[in-house]
């Protein structure tokens, strides 16, 4: 849930600064996360350096790739640029093995080590890891700071001023490829940081271990619509909670052999709602002139 | 004579020997596009047929297979995003349906191959009716994230019925006959050049102008009287019917298929493969959609798995294809097809030249 959330507020900047989705977004995550282990089992590092080395590094290729791919492409536009991120994935999946080496498996320690039960009326008790609790702790640190940041500072001002009008932003004397930059690092380094968040659940790193997470990350996007910052992020927290809701109800009904359909029932629902209001829950909608 | 036309002389100035009526009437019947894919269909059985005799890589049979069977979804993709310039990511859910339509049919219920083709395309067409009307309501990058979401309930849909499925040599029934694994090839580019000569015909026809004319105004296309929303749905039906039929033509060539592995046909990285051959072979050609596709998939199996040191290194070649696919789309939008046609044109210009030089300029 938190890594969702993060992953989808890495998206919508991107989208609405770029004005494009980025398909690369789980393989630069990935990327981060396979040098957060890098640092750790070869440099043998603790965990609180090998967070900012990887998220400093996704950010240098986030950064990268639109300094060096979107600014100079000549005839790059909305669905040039969703091929660009998508030739990017190609790329780094084909790199990750020559940088990292291919036998070896990845494997990522728990930010903090050890767990505890809670006593719950019925058959299972729920065990909850302090890591778990260390990941929303972060989430709930970082998500709110970059919306006061998005919200108040002149930083924020910009990339808000970007996202409605890039070309009146330029005229305003906003650095425009400053902002898309920044963007493009932020959203590295919050890919990085979710996808170690992740790694550190489910232990062992592969490239494409954070796609299932994007592509929850653009359903919520359209879902919330991308036309603000806050939509997006609230139906990524509120789509996980569906999601298990979905599956207790079928527990308490004692069908647990449905609950493996709840992905597909909530999707559904999703869907039905964004044909009802295709401009998303929060979004505003924008009318076309012709 | 103005200055375009000047410029462009070559392409104006075609010979065309009159003389000759024999090699004139060949030249004619080479250029019709049907005939065309009908040759390329030949060759390539013969290439099949080579294969199976070892007298070529024995490997290449299947390779080939796979690949052409992958250039029946891209031509489906290049008529959605080229003539009506829609784009889905829904492809890999797609195929889905012509998998689990020969696993339900064929090994299942045991009946023949035609009805799972026609179950795969029926119930494509229902997917493509949705996706059709979602489209009248949702533009443009939303409607590729929606097709996506679609696409991924298709996929965990699939996880949840029957993760793996695979169709075994007794059930691979062809007119009652068993279809060996090296007929695979001749079965794909059957339907390859049936599906190439449709979507040709389609292009050319008042059909294919209307997706056109919806493409570059939607307004302006209403306003001379196409409806919109017959022709969208038009374009998505066809484009998951297509689909549904590379899926039933992996089933029969490939055999197997599992819905739990992150790069396979369902998966996202299928859609985005098929995106990107549409894109590197030209999003308006089909036989650009076809190369796209043989560069994306074929070149990977048939070419590079024959040299050792690239066998050994596969990754090379997906980085490769990367780099490829970001340079196309950043100095060549049109292309490979594009590409083809400038130099197509320079060269002529270049004979042209040559000719003015040798015998002076022909002043007629």
């Amino acid at each position: 849930m938190c890594v969702t959330a993060i992953v989808t507020l890495a998206i919508t900047l991107i989208f609405r600064t770029s004005f494009t989705t980025n398909f690369a977004q789980g393989v630069i995550s990935a990327f981060g996360a396979y040098v957060a282990s890098f640092v750790i089992t070869k440099w043998e590092f603790p965990v609180l350096i090998a967070i900012p080395v990887s998220m400093i590094v996704s950010m240098g290729v986030a950064i990268l790739v639109d300094v060096g791919l979107f600014r100079r492409g000549r005839y790059v536009n909305a669905l040039s640029k969703q091929i660009i991120t998508m030739g990017l994935i190609s790329i780094v999946t084909g790199l990750t093995p020559v940088i990292f080496g291919e036998v070896e498996q990845y494997m990522i320690n728990s930010i903090v080590k050890d767990n505890f039960t809670i006593d719950v009326p019925g058959d299972v008790d729920i065990s909850v890891t302090y890591n778990a609790l260390v990941c929303v702790a972060i989430t709930a640190v970082i998500i709110p700071l970059i919306f006061i940041l998005l919200r108040y500072s002149k930083w924020g001002l910009s990339v808000r001023a970007t996202a409605s009008n890039e070309y009146i932003a330029g005229m305003m004397g906003i650095n425009t490829h400053v902002v898309t930059a920044v963007s493009w690092g932020l959203a590295g380094a919050l890919g990085a940081l979710a996808a170690y968040m992740r790694a550190s659940e489910v232990k062992v790193v592969t490239t494409y271990f954070m796609t299932d997470y994007q592509v929850s990350a653009f359903l919520a996007g359209i879902l919330g619509g991308f036309s603000t910052f806050h939509g997006p992020v609230i139906c990524a927290l509120l789509i996980p909670l569906a999601e298990n809701l979905v599956m207790a109800i079928f527990n308490i009904l004692g069908l647990s052999e449905l609950t493996r359909w709840s992905k597909v029932i909530i999707y559904a629902i999703a869907l039905v709602i964004i044909f009802a209001k295709p401009q998303g829950i929060f979004g505003k909608k924008i009318e076309k002139k012709v | 004579m103005n200055r375009y036309l000047q410029k462009n002389y070559a392409l104006f100035n075609r010979e065309v020997k009159t003389d000759d009526k024999f090699t004139e009437g060949i030249r004619k019947l080479v250029r019709t596009p049907s005939l065309q894919y009908l040759l390329f269909g030949v060759l390539m059985c013969v290439v099949g047929f080579l294969a199976t005799q070892k007298i070529l890589p024995y490997s290449w049979q299947s390779a080939f297979a796979s690949t052409f069977a992958y250039a029946i979804a891209s031509i489906g993709f290049c008529l959605l995003m080229g003539y009506s310039g829609l784009a889905s990511l829904g492809t890999g859910g797609f195929i889905g349906i012509g998998t689990y339509a020969v696993h339900y049919v064929m090994v299942e219920a045991k009946l023949p191959f035609f009805v799972a083709l026609l179950a795969a395309i029926g119930v494509s067409v229902l997917i493509g009716l949705i996706v059709g009307f979602i489209s009248l309501r949702i533009e443009g990058i939303y409607l590729v994230i929606l097709t996506l979401a679609l696409s991924e309930i298709l996929k965990t849909l699939y996880a949840a019925i029957e993760p793996k499925l695979t169709l075994s040599m007794k059930d691979a029934l062809i007119f009652g006959q068993r279809l060996p694994t090296t007929m695979s090839l001749t079965l794909v580019m059957v339907f390859l050049v049936i599906v190439m000569i449709i979507t040709s015909n389609l292009i050319n026809s008042p059909t294919g102008r209307a997706m056109l004319a919806m493409k570059n105004s939607t307004a302006a296309a209403q306003a001379m009287g196409i409806s919109l929303i017959k022709y969208r749905l038009m374009s998505f039906v066809i484009c998951t019917a297509y689909a549904s039929i590379t899926g039933v033509m992996l089933m029969m060539v490939m055999r197997s298929a599992d819905a739990t592995d992150p790069t396979g046909y369902y998966a996202l990285i299928t859609s985005l493969n098929i995106l990107a051959a549409v894109i590197i072979g030209g999003y308006k050609s089909i036989w650009g959609a076809v190369f796209g596709t043989f560069i994306m998939y074929g070149i990977k199996l048939v070419i590079f798995n024959q040299i050792p040191f690239l066998a050994n290194n596969s990754l090379i070649i997906t980085l490769a294809s990367g780099v490829l696919v970001i340079i196309i789309a950043m100095y060549y939008p049109g292309g490979l097809a594009q590409l083809l046609l400038e130099a197509k044109t320079k060269i002529s210009a270049i004979i042209k030249k040559m000719k003015e030089d040798k015998y002076g300029k022909d002043l007629g």
